[in-house]
């Protein structure tokens, strides 16, 4: 039994990893197309200005990693042992060992929301790691001096949930110490509102721990405050937790804990959401195949589901043939209205671009990413727009976007490839996506609201007879509008 | 000792990066190439005109052709100073300064040597004329990604321009309740230059136009039983507390393989005044078949200039906007005005663009009402979208009716028709120029214009005298690449003469009463 606070730690790491690389890899994904993290210092200095800065952007550093799943559900797995391990260093837990996983398994919990950023983990983290380190300091003036002056400082960089601080440092001995930073984190926040440009209110719940601004995010507080009220109930149960009990009870109170909470975040997946970005993540990486397979194994009913697998079939020539094997849902099923939220126009965008429609797939993609929330960037966004500006001629611009892109760490190399065809006429040309879709594109401009009607695919169809995914996408608009004449008019015998 | 060292390193590390802000003064290379043209800088500022407390004209040579700049400024006394720092030039504020009071009046002449390789070349030398005349020492503006429909982070700045000081009046983050809603600010506005009486306006989630009046700030609804919309584009009258604002209900559509992308038109749009005292808003204009709108006031308060629709051939009139949009020109009007009575005039006909197929849009006259600013494309209202749209300046002294067309007698409605001012050097050759503006001095025009890349519209001033635009020239930014990155447009650039001191903060306590 040497090792069993290590193995406890490690199988609660492995299960993490698990779960987010196995059962919820899409919801990372998710998560990374909605930031755009630059290695750049006035994007750093962005970020940190703010409080709770410094928790902000180790999180979004962290975040841009889950472009490949499991590397973020790695990352997520040793953020929640840290975390863990960390609460184990700050009281003699004994009995209650199993305790200790509580605050990580309700971050656990609050991860499940992929509206959860990353930042807030951090602020956790960060805030406990302090803790530690302070409950290191030798006795004395300069460790009291310390505990108010961290208290601003902690504030700062990963904002109010630093409460946990000093929280922890409640001594009856050190009580007027105590009340001094409590009122400090008080007044901090009041003081701020005057010099920080962001709602007031968010300076008591946190910039960017979520998402939505307008939420607050109480799994995630309810986490930090367990830290708290976990480390009270520990200490005043010192005697007992720490009596000879060998390990019957720790493991008992471990596998209890696990058990519990490992149902509640199971029962508290949204596998309905993972599915739905899956759709999205297979059609942004194109898995036309991958996409067949899963729509043959179960029905799409949502509208991003049938909208990917009409574009798959589509793309696979098969639209006009087996379009009605699924579920439809008329021409919104091919080609959606614009909505004002981040992630349905993705797909639509992505059967836009494919159809050559690419001054619309510019706008959609455009609208998408000026719909994120929190007001950050999407380096899917960015890659998407470089790539329909480069197509239409827009080399300025595309350049703009893919400058963006070399201070990434994953889209780097892309962007200087891609930087190399701005201007050079006959490489694009030559280019298998885009010199086929300039040669898809429009021959005359056809000024429309915000619904994609037939008469669109139609004019697209005719600009290039030879845009076999127009003819595919015109001809179901007209099936599926009822517009028998129409379709006739261009059914194959007729050509 | 150890102990200390902890405390010192961070003072080293400041030391370091004060030492290496400062600004370098490399020596002219001893052998170089001469090019036998003028360098290729980025923002181009060869010979062009600037006031004469303008921000240092930073520039840079293209960094994948080159990989070292220096340039060597001399002032007519003789005195000359380098500068180079990798491929930009960056020079200090207050050496910039000294520049610019040495040579009021006359002209700095610029040498600049580009590394290329090992080999350095030089190039054609240019002059950066220094005009007598300054400019306002501020700018507002809003930054904005060009958005279609949906936006994200936007706010309105100030900008020294005397410096690179640029700071916020106000975010749409701050007093938004509804983030998925969205909150959109617009339309900043100030009466005379002056930022005592100032408005924007806030929509969507919670939504008013602020209105500063004599330093102190309110929030108000402009939607009343008189009008079917709230207000949009705004003119403060110069001496009364009076706005003019027109009222729109505007829409958007979308093209499929126009380089314009984007129509934003007006299916609705008329001109209501705005007592700001009496807090009571009245009619203007409202002809329910035509769209009036972009107010703006003659400097002495007499008159209200506006642009107006003609209109649409009839068998154009119950078709789709589809079928309009192309049609829908507008030409410039203005009303007199008689402050006493409050009462507007008949309308007359300032400019007629329609004539010429042409739409005249966002008027402005000069301080001293001499000119007419305005913009001009081939249709619509919205030329910030248009790349066919320039700057077009006509003289109003004779207040006369102007149309282009060659064949048209030389008297309309028995006035003499003048020529148009010559421009072409304020606007660029196939991009979007759009919302001109005088400086309170009137020698400065500023514009917006989408001319770097036809997508991200930059601010671009021009010194005007005796009828004449000299070449336009890019606002400075402290690092010039910043116009090269930057993924916002400056949005509605407008000139004051003094900063607005409420904070963002104050601003936003209005909405929580």
């Amino acid at each position: 039994m040497k090792y069993f606070h290590i193995i406890c730690t490690l199988l609660f790491g492995v299960a993490v990893t698990l779960f987010f690389g196995k059962a919820y890899p899409h919801h990372l994904h998710y998560q990374e197309q909605f930031q755009l993290f630059l290695f750049d210092s006035s994007y750093v200095w962005d970020v940190v200005k703010l409080p709770g800065g410094v928790a902000d952007l180790l999180g979004r550093f962290c975040t841009q990693f889950f472009l490949y799943a499991w590397t973020g559900a790695i990352i997520i797995g040793v953020l929640l042992s840290l975390m863990q391990i960390l609460m184990l260093r700050l009281a003699n837990w004994g009995r209650l060992y199993g305790l200790s996983f509580l605050p990580s398994c309700l971050l656990w919990l609050f991860l499940l929301d992929e509206n959860a950023l990353l930042g807030g983990v951090w602020a956790v983290l960060l805030t406990l790691l302090v803790s530690w380190l302070y409950e290191k300091l030798p006795e004395g003036k300069i460790r009291r001096i310390l505990l108010v002056a961290i208290v601003p400082v902690l504030y700062w960089m990963v904002g109010p949930l630093c409460i946990v601080f000093p929280l922890l440092q409640i001594r009856r001995s050190e009580l007027p110490w105590n009340v001094v930073t409590l009122v400090l984190l008080i007044v901090m926040p009041i003081i701020l509102a005057h010099f920080v440009p962001v709602p007031a209110s968010k300076l008591w719940t946190g910039i960017h721990y979520h998402r939505y601004p307008t939420a607050i995010p109480t799994l995630l507080w309810g986490s930090a405050l367990s830290i708290f009220a976990l480390t009270c109930i520990v200490r005043s149960l010192q005697r007992w937790a720490n009596a000879s009990s060998k390990h019957v009870m720790p493991i008992v109170l471990y596998v209890l804990v696990v058990a519990c909470m490992g149902t509640v975040v199971w029962k508290n997946c949204n596998f309905k959401a993972e599915k739905t970005m899956r759709y999205d993540f297979m059609s942004c990486h194109q898995q036309w195949n991958r996409i067949i397979e899963t729509i043959t194994a179960e029905k799409p009913n949502n509208q991003i589901g049938v909208t990917v697998q009409n574009l798959a079939l589509a793309m696979r020539g098969e639209l006009l043939t087996h379009m009605f094997d699924y579920n439809q849902n008329g021409l919104l099923g091919l080609l959606p209205d614009v909505e004002r939220d981040a992630i349905s126009p993705m797909p639509t965008a992505e059967a836009l671009y494919q159809l050559g429609m690419v001054y619309a797939a510019q706008r959609t993609v455009f609208e998408a990413q000026e719909a994120i929330l929190d007001f950050q960037k999407s380096a899917r966004c960015y890659k998407r727009l470089a790539q329909t500006n480069l197509i239409i001629g827009k080399y300025e611009v595309a350049r703009k976007y893919l400058m963006a892109l070399q201070k990434t760490f994953y889209y780097c190399d892309w962007a200087n490839e891609t930087l190399q065809l701005l201007g050079d006429e006959e490489a694009i040309a030559r280019h298998p996506e885009y010199g086929r879709l300039r040669k898809m594109a429009y021959q005359t401009d056809f000024y429309f609201s915000d619904h994609v009607t037939p008469q669109m695919l139609e004019d697209l169809y005719n600009s290039n007879t030879e845009n076999r995914l127009a003819y595919e996408y015109m001809m179901a608009a007209f099936a599926l509008t009822g517009d028998r004449d129409s379709f006739i008019k261009y059914a194959p015998k007729n050509r | 000792m150890k102990r200390y060292t902890l405390f010192l390193l961070p003072l080293v590390a400041v030391a370091l990066m004060w030492l290496s802000s400062c600004a370098s003064h490399p020596t002219v290379p001893s052998s170089c190439k001469d090019t036998q043209c003028q360098p290729a800088i980025f923002p181009d500022y060869c010979d062009v005109t600037v006031p004469c407390n303008i921000a240092p004209l930073n520039f840079m040579l293209p960094t994948d052709e080159y990989q070292a700049c220096v340039a060597r400024f001399s002032m007519p006394d003789g005195q000359q100073q380098t500068y180079g720092d990798g491929v930009k030039v960056q020079i200090p504020e207050s050496e910039w300064h000294a520049m610019l009071d040495a040579s009021k009046g006359k002209s700095i002449k610029v040498e600049v040597w580009g590394q290329k390789g090992d080999e350095w070349l030089s190039f054609t030398p240019f002059e950066i004329h220094i005009a007598e005349e300054p400019i306002d020492e501020y700018l507002s503006y809003r930054l904005i990604e060009p958005s279609y429909v949906a936006w994200n982070y936007m706010e309105i700045v100030q900008r020294n321009l005397t410096s690179f000081e640029e700071s916020q009046i106000f975010n749409n983050e701050i007093t938004s309740v509804d983030r998925e809603v969205g909150q959109c600010i617009n339309c900043h506005s100030y009466q005379n230059y002056k930022t005592d009486n100032m408005l924007f306006h806030v929509r969507l989630s919670n939504s008013g136009t602020v209105i500063v009046n004599d330093g102190k700030v309110s929030k108000i609804n402009l939607k009343r039983d008189v009008t079917a919309f709230g207000g949009a584009y705004p003119a403060w009258h110069p001496t009364a507390k009076l706005i003019a604002f027109s009222s729109n209900k505007t829409r958007q559509a979308f093209h499929t393989s126009n380089a314009n992308k984007i129509e934003v038109y007006d299916e609705i749009s008329d001109l209501i005044l705005y007592d700001v005292e009496a807090d009571s808003v009245s009619v203007i204009c409202d002809d329910p078949e035509l769209l009036e709108v972009y107010p703006a006031w003659s400097p002495d308060g007499k008159y209200l200039y506006y642009c107006k629709t003609i209109p649409l051939p009839e068998e154009l009139r119950d078709k789709d906007i589809r079928s309009t949009y192309s049609y829908l020109q507008y030409n410039l009007y203005r009303r007199s005005f008689n402050l006493a009575t409050r009462a507007f005039g008949e309308e007359e006909l300032v400019y007629d663009a329609a004539s010429v197929n042409k739409s005249a849009t966002l008027p402005r006259v000069s301080p001293d009402g001499r000119n007419l600013l305005f913009a001009e494309g081939q249709y619509g209202c919205f030329h910030s979208r248009h790349r066919d749209a320039d700057i077009v300046c006509m003289p109003l002294d004779k207040g006369c009716v102007v149309t282009q067309e060659e064949s048209l007698p030389d008297t309309i409605q028995g006035r003499e028709r003048p020529q148009l001012f010559d421009l072409s050097l304020l606007n660029s050759k196939d991009e979007s120029d759009s919302y001109p503006t005088w400086s309170s001095n009137g020698r400065w025009i500023m514009c917006a214009s989408r001319r770097l890349d036809g997508t991200y519209s930059r601010v671009y001033l021009s010194y005007f005298k005796n009828g004449k635009a000299e070449k336009a020239f890019l606002l400075p930014q402290e690092d010039p690449e910043v116009n090269t990155y930057l993924l916002k447009s400056y949005n509605r650039p407008e000139f004051m003469v003094e900063p607005v001191r409420i904070s963002a903060r104050e601003f936003s306590k209005v909405f929580e009463k």
